[in-house]
Formats: C-alpha cells, structure tokens, sequence
C-alpha cells in the first residue's frame, strides 16, 4: 500500500508484470481475512492503527500490528466508541418509537383485518367438516363457482409508492401470526414470469413449511396443513402490491388454489395502489370469478408524518434534534421527492449517523443525566408542550404538523418574536380567510392562531381540553386555561340557550366583541405562550450536543447526485485538484488540463452528435497549442519534453492514444456512446446541461 | 425556427413555477437540449461531414504501445487529493458500524482509494472485492466463497449452535438458495464481511437480477458492502425499497482523476483502424470462396456504389440489368441466388429507397470497398 500512497496511480497502472496484476483481472478476490480473535475495542484501535500504517500484507503479518498504540490514537478511538454507543443507543431509541407509532396508527386496521379473518374461518369450519384423508385427496374436483371463492381482502394503500406497505404488511403479518394464523408475506418477485406458478407455490411453502421442500405443489401444501395443530388456523396469503405481479401467474395462483378451498381455508390480503378498479382491470376474468372481495382502506402517508413528527421529532428525550434547515430539507425531501416514510426514516437516520460522527461533542449526551438535561435544556420541555398545543390546533384545521415543526425550529422567527414581544404586537397576518393566508405565504403558526379566531365553540371547548392535560405542568399557563375553559363552557352554555343554529354567525356574533370573545382570549394566550416558551433547540446553549444542524453533509450524502457531479467534476476539475499549472477560469483550456476533461469541455460546442475528426482536430489544437506559446514552455512536463524528441509520427500516435482514452474514460461515465454502425464518424452525447 | 419558439414555450411555463432554483436548472438543460438539437440536425445534414478515415491513423499495434506511454498529468495532487480522504476514512467506517452502505461517486477511478481504505481501515472485516468492471464476474461465486468463510466461523462456534442441522449448500443449490444459507448463519456468526465491488454498476452487475442479489445479501447482519459507481445513470438501478430498506446508501463525493485505466482496459479504442479492417479481410475471404460469376455481381454493385457514392444504393432491376448485359447472369432466379448468398454473408444489405423501392447497399465505406476490389482483383 505504500506503494500506492506515494503514486496514487500506481495501481491503475499496474501492468501485466505487475504482482498485483491477477488481482485486478480478478471477477472477485479475498483482500484479506479478519482478525478472529478482535473484540468490538481492539478493532477499533487495530482499524485506527491500520490506518496510518496501511499495509495490503497485512493479513498476512498480523504480528505488525501488535504495537502499543500511541495514546493520541487510543483516545481517538475510544471517542469513537463512545459515538458509535451514542448513535447506537439514540437510534435503537428512536427506531422503537418510530416502530410503535407506525403499529398504533395501522392497528385500526389490523384488527379489521384479524376480525374478518376469524369470522370467515369460524364459517368456514362450521360449514365443512372433512377428515384429513379427504383433504388430502384431490378429488372430487369441486366445480361450482360459488364454492370455489377466496375470500380476499384488498387494502387500499393509497401510495404511488409501495415501499412503505412492505413495512405494513410485514407487521400486519406478524399481528396475524400472533393472533393464530399461519401467514405467508410473498412479494411481487414471486409472481414472475420467470419462474411461473410453480415458483409462487414454492415460496409459498418455503414460508409456512419450517424445513425447505424438493417438491412444491399443492398436495403437499394439504398434506402439511393436515399435520398436528396446523389444521386449527387459517392460512393468510399476503401479496403487498398486486399491481406489480404478473396478472397471468397471479391468475392461474388462484386458479389453483380455488380447486382447494374447501379443504384447505386460504385468505388472500392485497395491496392496492391505485383505485378499487385495479383487481378488475388486472387480473383475468377467470381468476377474478374465484374472488369473494372485501375492500380495506390504509392511513394515508400523510397521517403517519403527523404521528411521527408528533412522537419522535418533537421529543427531546432521545438525545438528538434537527435543527432548522435539516428541519425544512427534511420536509422538502418528504414533499417533494417522494412522499414516503420509509426515505424519510432512512434521512433521518442518516442525520443521526452523521451527527455522531462529525459533532465531537455528540458523545457527551450518553453522560447526561435527566437531572443535568433538565437543567441545561429547561426550556425544551415548555418548548415541547407548547407545539402539542399548537399540533391541537392543526389536528383541528388538517394542518401538516412538519410544517408547523418547521416553523417552530426556525432560529430567525424566535429572534423576532423576542423583539417583538417587548412590544406585546401579537403575531398577525393581513389576510381575512385561512385559503387567503395560504396564498398570501402567511406562516403556519399564524394561521393555527387565526384559525382559533374561527372556531366554533364545541371545537373550541374541545381544544381547551386537550390543552388542560398538556400544559399540566405549566402550572401558570394551565391556570389561564382552566379560567378560559369556564368562560367557555357558560359562552356554550348560552348560545344553546340561545338556540342559534348557524354556526358561522355565532362566530362572527364572537368575533365582534374584539378582545372580549373567549376564541380571542385562546387565541391570544397560545399567541403569549409561543413568545414566551418557544425556543428552538438551536438558541439554547450547549445545542451542539444534541442538536444537529450540517444540512449540506445531510443533502450530499442522502441524494448523491452522480448525474450533475460527474460533469461538474469534469468541467471544473482545478477547483479539486487545485493545481498551479491550469487556468481558474472554468472555460478556458490549457494543454496541462486532464485530458478527459479538455475532451468534455470541447464536446460542450457540438451538439447532441459529435463529429469524431472535428472533435479530434480541436483536441490535437489544445495539446500542441503550448509548443507554439513560448511563455507556456516552463509548465510542460518531463514528458511532454520527452515528446519533443520523439518523431512526428510517435507523437501523432501518442496524441491519438490520450484521444482513445478520453473517449474510454467519457463512455465509462455514461456521458458518451460510441458510434453506431449507420454512423461510424459521430458519437452521441447523452448528457447535456447540469 | 421552430425548437426556438418551442423553447421560448418553455421559458414561459417555467417562469411560474415556484422553485426558482429549479426553475433555473431546467431552463438551462431545456436550452441547452434544443441548442443540441440545432446544432444537431445541421450538423448531421451537412453533407461534407468529416469522416474518422481522414485523421492519419496509426497503426493499432503503436497504438496501443503509446496507450502506456501517455504522460501523467497532476500526479502530485492527485496523490494530495487522495492522501486527503485518508481523513473520512474513520467517518466512513463509522458509517459502515452503524449500518449503512458506502456508495462512492465522483470522475476518476476509485479502485486504489477504495482498497487502500479496506485494507487500512476494515482490518476487523473479512473483505471480498467484486472487480464489477469485468464481465466475467459470477455473483453465484462469489455468494459461495462468501458462504463458505461464514461457514467456517460457524463451524468453530457451532457446537454451542441450536442449528445443527444447517450444512453448507453444494454447488448444485441456486444462488437463491446459497443467499438464503448467508442470511441464516449471519445472526450466528461472529465475523464480519465487507463486499467490496468496484463499479456495482458495471458491465455484468447491471441486469436486475445481479442487483437483487446483491441487494438480498446487503440486508444480511454479518455483511456490508462498499461500492463505487462511474456511470451517470446508475441511480437508475434501483428502486426506493432497495435503496432505503437493503443497500441503505450512504454516498459520497470522491473524485479522484486517477485514469480508468483497469476499468477501460476492454473496451474497443475509437481510432483503431482495426473494425474495417477486419470486416473487409472477411468479406475478401468469402467472396473468394464464390463462383467468378457471383464475384463479378459483386463486383458490378461495388462499382455502381463507389461511382454514386451520395446514392442510398443500387435498385435490384438495375443490378439486373446491368448483369444480363455483361452476361452474368441468365435470370431474375440466379440473380436471386447470388443476392441471398450475399446477404446471408452480411456483404450486402436491403434498403427502402427513398423512391419507394428497394435497393441494395454495401455496408462498407468507399476507402475499404476499393481496397476490397483491389484485393479481389
């Protein structure tokens, strides 16, 4: 490995001579063997150690890494096992609680689902009563149409993407299997045409069989399920998305298995992206006829960002917080990218990774004990009940609650609100209506406080309720609340008395008493609460600790662009390899350049063909341009001097080999194809702009 | 004029959408496409376009010897450029312990950093390198040896083990089955492996299956796995389920401008001389084999080609005419039998004529038809 550190290209080059040559023309090879005997410490120090000696032999002297580490490296290390435990204890963290609230908002459905499961078991069972002998045998064949239906539930998930659903469905398959029923999670991979019906049986048993089969059919799918306690469950068939199977193998599936539900009670549980019409636009006739349908409808995505933002990113308690402008990439990665959970959960967790890895002082949160937490982030707590009584409000008015989050997190809006609150001017917004604020960009918190102004009173109560439980420990904010829930109840109290029936009226009849009307008097407590509690975890002290903020590392590392930065890597290779003898300027071409990169900056004049003898010419230009500038003569290179000796004919031919390879090194990046047989004199450019 | 009112069309859509960095960016890629497509379609209907024959090609073999004499350029930062990843190594392996995968982008070849940082960084890991840049790579290989190292941790510690029964697959099993065994044996396994695979995106790794497989092996909890890429649309290979729930990626920009030299070592070089040249030995080889009849046909066509070079080719009635009058050929029949042997041989080639008609056409260039001709002769 020196040998790479001192000539990075060293191995590139390497030639047919060279010992590591087999190696590279290799399909696979074992670089080296891990230390057995190392614990999770040693590893880390032999790996820091490793690091400076850098040594491709040495699995094969491990002895050289037997000397006492310098203390500077162990402390190193042992920082990094204490960043690893930290991320390893936060995200194991996190990942329950996202986990729970992800369970809790499908249980609904679950449960749905295991209802309908049993009772259509239970009337099974009741009507047919056959021995095991029997259901073994695959006679008599059962012809009626009516008898031969799969009771088949098709959960509508309501998302372009399925990714998220595998998620859904595999916990619905594991509240299912706890409940007693035999389940098998088969994906859209099991229907392919590849490997047809056969293949779905086989993954079929796979999953309900403990021990793996060399015959798959449906026979011995009887014969298993007459053995011991199986018979007394039903058995669930999951496909998560059955738009991306092959409707003919997914046809003749159920073909099959309708022969078979009499002896063996088969339920099938389908994801649906689109709309209810897909089964029927999908499957064929026949295969639909063996259906008995039953629809089921999933939260939408949504719902589920709500549940998350309100348990696991408001929370403190987990040693990790976003700071704003994480905060806001994340909402527009989930917006805009997207709109899945599953990307946002694996942003996240990337932030988390790179928090520890890049703050140094991440670690100290392992050390932090409530008591300490308490002291030092204080106001988080009041922080944090304040934006549940704000998320209320948004409940109410189906507001996103990231963006509400967003908001709260924003560093700039609490400066302001602090300047502001001096001058006790309440937070406002010129527009009338909330769908007017909307256009007219107004914030999300000053449209949750705006639309307290319009709600009516039972929803108004209802609020109050639920703010008493939260700001129970904010003992002089609850005392408001209480005060401002009894003035309620007798303002309801009232205008049922009254007997007033719109309730649009009863809030204009409110909102003319200005300052006096209970929704103003709500409205203008969480408009004092937020100037007075809210405080993003960027403006307390010691944040770093906890809070991460880098959103640019969050950005490159999540969404690698490959696409743009190939070229830009091409296009402006000085700024990397910030080298003396090459022009700043961007456009310009100097014969010292890389020569990939003189070949993509003049391919940038030719359109989306380019003439290979023109674009040859030009590159011969730009080499030979520097003999012809006599300032330019000190920058040549030893080799380019060599040149000058050789004969024209070697030099042409040295021109065209750097030709060949720039071309080589262009269409390994995907930015070039190489002449087709119709033109043999132009290759295509496949990329233009950034 | 008209891609450049479509493009001022397109200006206009886009001056209301809201992102203006986006909006700037497309502009800019939808400018650029039609100004491409311009310059194109003139370019492409000049008739005097330049032909790769005119540049004064030298011989492949001095070629290729010039190929390992071409000059190094910016070693010395290259070198810096490479010494200074030196410091995310420990960030990486951080990355790696927290369960995510390495994806590496960026111009350059990333086979010596990648390397480097394996064997100085992942000593706890057994590392397996897949050089994907070859062809020849066999997934189902390289999933076997990885099965028979975890193997051979498992059996040292199989004693204690509740999975007696669990035996090493044969070569016989599918590559399904052998990812199946890995992922069994992994919980159990105290060794630690990291695939390292040059250019996932590479020639043999490409197809769907490949990344599937490799995608079912990164969830394993004993393995993970380094990668680079070079291609700009990579990214394409995958869908959300494997990129956020198995591959996890975590990508980083690591340029290195060190040449693709391993990497390119296969692909054909675009001014070898070497593909007509080949094509036209061939095509002398059988015509040689042919009765001095269906030689002289051939002879007539390469003639009328070479004298109407801006002709899309010859109409067979006038091939038959021509033919009959030197005596050639009896009938449209023999004719016929001549014509299906060329074909067959891929020395001629059927075309519509603009007219409607069809034509025949060699598919040589003039340069190497005469040469053919002279061979011949």
């Amino acid at each position: 490995m020196a040998k790479h550190q001192s000539s990075p290209e060293g191995a590139s080059s390497q030639g047919a001579n060279s010992p590591d040559a087999n190696q590279t023309l290799e399909p696979f090879f074992v670089l080296h063997k891990a230390q057995p005997q190392a614990t999770v410490g040693e590893k880390l120090s032999r790996s820091g150690k490793g690091r400076e000696r850098g040594s491709k032999s040495s699995p094969k002297s491990p002895g050289k890494f037997k000397r006492t580490p310098s203390d500077e490296q162990s402390s190193g290390t042992l920082y990094e096992q204490w960043r690893l435990k930290a991320f390893n204890e936060t995200w194991s963290k996190i990942e329950s609680s996202i986990e729970g609230v992800l369970r809790d908002i499908n249980l609904k459905l679950f449960n749905e689902v295991l209802q309908w499961v049993e009772e259509s078991f239970s009337e099974i069972k009741s009507n047919v009563k056959l021995s095991s002998s029997e259901i073994q045998q695959p006679y008599p064949l059962v012809n009626d149409t009516l008898c031969r239906k799969i009771p088949t539930a098709f959960v509508l998930t309501k998302n372009a993407e399925f990714v998220d659903d595998i998620k859904t469905f595999c916990d619905l398959g594991m509240h299912l299997k706890s409940n007693r029923c035999h389940v098998a999670n088969m994906s859209t991979l099991d229907f392919s045409i590849k490997y047809r019906v056969g293949g779905s049986i086989r993954s079929l048993l796979r999953q309900l069989h403990s021990e793996p089969l060399d015959i798959a059919d449906v026979l011995t799918l009887a014969k298993w399920y007459c053995e011991g306690e199986n018979y007394v469950k039903p058995i669930v068939v999951m496909i998560d998305d059955m738009e991306r199977c092959n409707p003919d193998v997914l046809g003749n599936f159920i073909t099959m298995l309708s022969e078979w539900v009499m002896k063996i009670p088969i339920f099938f549980i389908m994801g649906v992206a689109t709309t209810v019409e897909a089964p029927r636009n999908l499957l064929p006739s026949n295969a639909l006829q063996h259906l008995d349908p039953c629809m089921l409808t999933l939260g939408t995505p949504s719902d589920r960002m709500n549940a998350l933002v309100e348990s696991v990113l408001v929370r403190l308690c987990y040693n990790f917080s976003l700071g704003h402008k994480v905060t806001l990439f994340l909402r527009n990665y989930f917006l805009r990218h997207d709109g899945t959970i599953t990307s946002f959960i694996s942003a996240l967790k990337l932030a988390c990774s790179k928090h520890f890895s890049l703050e140094s002082v991440s670690f100290l949160c392992l050390y932090l004990l409530d008591k300490d937490y308490e002291l030092i982030f204080f106001s988080s707590l009041y922080n944090y009940l304040n934006i549940q009584c704000l998320f209320e409000v948004a409940r109410y008015s189906k507001m996103q609650f990231l963006d509400i989050f967003c908001e709260a997190t924003d560093p700039e809006m609490y400066s302001m609100s602090c300047s502001d609150s001096t001058s006790k001017k309440p937070i406002k917004c010129g527009a009338k209506n909330s769908s007017e604020m909307l256009s007219s960009g107004v914030g999300s918190i000053a449209r949750a406080i705006h639309t307290i102004r319009e709600m009516p009173v039972t929803a108004l109560s209802n609020l109050l309720n639920t703010w008493n439980i939260h700001t129970e420990k904010m003992t002089e904010i609850n005392g408001e609340v209480k005060k401002l829930q009894s003035l309620v109840t007798t303002n309801e109290g009232k205008v049922y008395d009254e007997n007033l029936p719109n309730i649009r009226k009863r809030t204009i009849s409110l909102l003319s008493g200005k300052g006096n009307s209970p929704n103003e008097k709500v409205a203008m407590l969480l408009d004092a609460m937020i100037r007075k509690y809210m405080k993003p975890t960027e403006c307390m002290a010691l944040h770093e600790i906890i809070c991460f903020r880098d959103v640019d590392v969050l950005r490159s590392g999540l969404i690698g662009d490959s696409r743009k930065t190939i070229q830009l890597d091409l296009l402006k290779c000085q700024s990397y390899l910030s080298c003396s003898c090459c022009s700043s300027d961007a456009m310009s071409l100097s014969p010292s350049m890389h020569d990939t990169s003189i070949m993509y900056k003049l391919a940038q004049e030719y359109g989306d063909v380019i003439n290979l003898y023109e674009w040859y010419q030009s590159f011969k230009n730009v080499l030979t341009s520097a003999s012809q500038t006599p300032k330019k003569k000190r920058h040549l290179s030893p080799a380019s001097k060599k040149a000058k000796t050789l004969p024209p004919s070697a030099i042409e031919a040295l021109i065209q080999a750097r030709f060949c390879e720039a071309v080589t090194e262009l269409q390994i990046t995907g930015l070039l194809r190489m002449p087709s047989k119709r033109r043999p004199d132009f290759v295509q450019r496949i990329a233009f702009g950034l | 004029m008209a891609p450049k009112r479509k493009n001022v069309e397109v200006e206009e859509e886009e001056v209301e959408a809201q992102d203006e960095e986006d909006e700037e960016e497309e502009l800019a890629f939808s400018r650029n496409y039609f100004l491409a497509k311009e310059v194109g379609s003139s370019s492409g209907k000049r008739s005097a376009a330049r032909k790769v024959s005119e540049i004064n090609l030298v011989d492949e073999q001095l070629l290729r010897a010039s190929l390992s004499e071409i000059p190094a350029k910016h070693e010395k930062e290259i070198g810096s450029l490479l010494e200074s990843y030196k410091g995310l190594y420990s960030n990486w392996l951080f990355e790696l312990r927290c369960g995510f995968g390495l994806l590496m982008y960026g111009f350059g070849s990333k086979k010596t950093l990648l390397e480097d940082f394996a064997s100085s960084t992942l000593i706890s890991y057994t590392v397996v390198v897949i050089n994907g840049y070859l062809t020849s790579v066999n997934l189902k290989q390289v999933m076997t040896t990885i099965a028979e190292i975890l193997w051979e941790h498992y059996k040292c510690k199989g004693k204690t083990s509740k999975k007696q029964h669990t035996q090493l697959p044969s070569g016989s099993k599918s590559i399904d089955e052998i990812i199946t065994f890995i992922d069994d044996i992994s919980d159990d396994c105290n060794c630690s492996v990291c695939l390292l695979i040059h250019d996932i995106d590479g020639p043999a790794l490409r197809d769907p299956d490949s990344q599937q497989h490799l995608a079912r092996v990164s969830c394993c909890s004993c393995i993970c796995l380094v990668a680079s890429i070079d291609h700009v649309n990579a990214p394409l290979l995958w869908d959300k389920k494997m990129v956020h729930t198995q591959f996890k990626w975590s990508c980083h920009h690591v340029p290195t401008f060190v040449p693709y030299k391993i990497e390119g070592l296969f692909n054909p070089l675009i001014l070898s001389s070497s593909g007509h040249v080949q094509t036209t030995k061939t095509a002398l080889v059988v015509l040689q084999s042919l009765t001095p009849n269906a030689q002289s046909v051939f002879r007539v066509l390469a003639e009328f080609q070479l004298a109407n070079e801006k002709e899309e080719g010859m109409h067979v009635s006038e091939l038959y005419n021509k033919c009959r009058e030197q005596f050639l050929v009896s009938s449209q029949v023999t004719l016929n039998a001549h014509l299906t042997e060329f074909k067959d041989h891929k020395l001629v080639k059927m075309r519509r004529h603009s007219d409607g008609q069809d034509c025949l056409h060699i598919p040589l260039p003039s340069n190497a038809l005469e040469k053919l001709l002279q061979d011949l002769a």
